[in-house]
């Protein structure tokens, strides 16, 4: 996008924001249906001051949600790799387990959440392996994928060139697959994001999700949209943050276009 | 045997073979059955519990209110993905505002759902026409702004231009993004919808699960999972084939 268009596109920002503002200061909204921005600074201020609800800081929000996804996600990952790998290897075992991993993909994770917490309690377990359940099959999927579509001429062509089975895997299989596992891992990433929201509405104070949840009880609808804010802003910056480690990680695979088309 | 045949025959040995070990498991007595029953048991309870007749109703609530949620959804994001393809001073409006709410896990806003529109089923539909939404107005702008400058050169070439050029070229060479964000739509606002249910419903497939919850009656939980499973895979499954159908002629594959 080009400097002008982007400008207007900020402008039009800015011009949307002031006219929220102003909407509700003349009265024409009420700001329990729609917080004029003052109103979210002044609920950002009291979260990092007093905290919300029972004094829970801001800050506390953020890590225990952040910790919750990345331990759900590096388990998700840590599973999905050896796994994916040996089944996209074997063609037996892939033909095996392919209508289950379409099924357990379509399984929708939140509709787990009561199942897991008969099975892990309303404490950290269930929400760690609700995040790692979503995160799990849209990673083994793409790692199988990775691995599978290999494009046979590398493999012969490492043969020709005297390559054993393992100097193939590592030097040749896992490289290529390598840009597949990173748009599961972004992918895996969003999914992380989402179902947190869901599994942090039960059992528990602490979190982004929880904190959304709690204003509503309270009639804090500012709260809730602060906390709305935070967890986009941060899926946001991390997604972010997972691309420009691929483009540094991965030189050899730019963009990832031929995977998405 | 024709290969296509032995993959399905191992695709349905690989799910026999792991229902049979939940089975073994579940009635090996290493675990309580009542928080770990055997499949057969779990299916045969939860008939017993649900009858046949309710569970086809919370089935047919939920599709209906997913097919709401994602017509408005899908409708929209297509409109304002075309639109804002064609005209780019209208992409420059409104992308950023787009771009900036698109991160906000839909079921973060529930409880603004909640606030705008109560607690019935408007707001329901309001979370799920947010999950479709984002995919279908990011893919279908892409396909708009993806297409091949040499397609649109060589319509105007031939005298095409304004709305001819816009519904007879440019978004049926958009068709193919257009339906991935259809797939990739309908899968979110299955995910959503669940949650969207766990609140303040009375029937539905997620309202069965998390009643059975209150219940303890586990069977009915996994039943209910399974159910929901299902029903997404089989509407998957058709959306795709009428997807495929239609597009076979542009993009065969």
């Amino acid at each position: 996008m080009g400097e002008r268009p982007r400008l207007l596109g900020l402008g039009f920002l800015a011009l949307l924001v002031l006219g929220w503002e102003g909407a509700s200061q003349v009265g024409l909204v009420r700001p329990f249906y729609f917080p004029p921005p003052s109103r979210l600074a002044l609920a950002f201020w009291e979260l990092a001051g007093e905290g919300f609800p029972e004094g829970v800081r801001v800050g506390r929000h953020v890590l225990v949600t952040l910790t919750r996804i990345g331990q759900g996600y590096a388990l998700a990952i840590a599973l999905a790799i050896p796994l994916g790998v040996l089944i996209g290897r074997i063609p037996v075992l892939d033909r095996l387990t392919l209508p289950l991993i379409t099924f357990a993909r379509s399984v929708a994770t939140l509709s787990l959440l009561p199942l897991a917490i008969v099975w892990f309690g309303v404490g950290e377990a269930s929400k760690v392996a609700l995040i790692a359940y979503g995160c799990f099959w849209v990673m083994l999927t793409n790692v199988i994928a990775g691995v599978k579509y290999i494009d046979p001429i590398l493999v012969r062509a490492a043969q020709t060139l005297e390559t054993g089975p393992g100097g193939i895997f590592v030097r040749v299989v896992l490289p290529a697959a390598l840009p597949r596992m990173f748009a599961g891992m972004r992918v895996a990433l969003g999914v992380g994001f989402m179902v947190i929201v869901g599994a942090e509405m039960i059992g528990t104070i602490q979190g982004l999700g929880a904190l959304i949840m709690e204003a509503r009880t309270y009639y804090r609808s500012d709260v809730g949209v602060v906390g709305m804010v935070l967890i986009g802003l941060f899926g946001f910056a991390i997604a972010v943050g997972l691309e420009r480690l691929e483009r540094v990680l991965l030189p050899w695979h730019r963009g990832l276009e031929a995977v998405r088309r | 045997m024709r290969p296509r045949a032995r993959d399905a025959a191992l695709g349905v040995t690989g799910t026999l073979g792991v229902l049979a070990l939940w089975e073994a498991v579940a009635r090996s007595g290493l675990v309580s059955p009542v928080v770990f029953p055997p499949p057969t048991t779990a299916v045969v309870d939860a008939l017993r519990r649900v009858p046949l007749p309710d569970l086809a109703g919370h089935v047919g609530v939920s599709l209906l209110r997913v097919a709401w949620g994602f017509a408005l959804g899908a409708g929209l994001g297509v409109l304002i993905g075309i639109t804002s393809g064609w005209y780019r001073t209208l992409a420059a409006l409104i992308h950023p505002v787009i771009e900036l709410l698109r991160p906000i896990p839909p079921l973060a806003w529930i409880p603004m759902a909640i606030v705008w529109f109560g607690l019935g089923e408007p707001s329901k539909v309001f979370v799920i026409f947010l999950g479709a939404f984002f995919p279908m107005v990011t893919n279908t702008y892409r396909g708009m702004t993806g297409i091949d400058p040499v397609l649109l050169r060589a319509a105007q070439t031939m005298g095409l231009s304004g709305p001819r050029l816009l519904f007879q070229v440019a978004i049926p060479a958009a068709l193919p993004d257009i339906a991935t964000g259809v797939r990739v739509g309908w899968g979110l606002s299955f995910g959503v919808l669940v949650a969207a249910e766990l609140i303040a419903a009375e029937r539905g497939m997620g309202f069965l699960i998390m009643h059975a919850r209150q219940l303890g009656e586990i069977a009915v939980i996994i039943f209910g999972i399974i159910l929901i499973g299902a029903t997404n895979l089989v509407t998957d499954y058709c959306l795709g084939e009428v997807i495929r159908r239609r597009l076979g002629r542009w993009h065969p594959g």
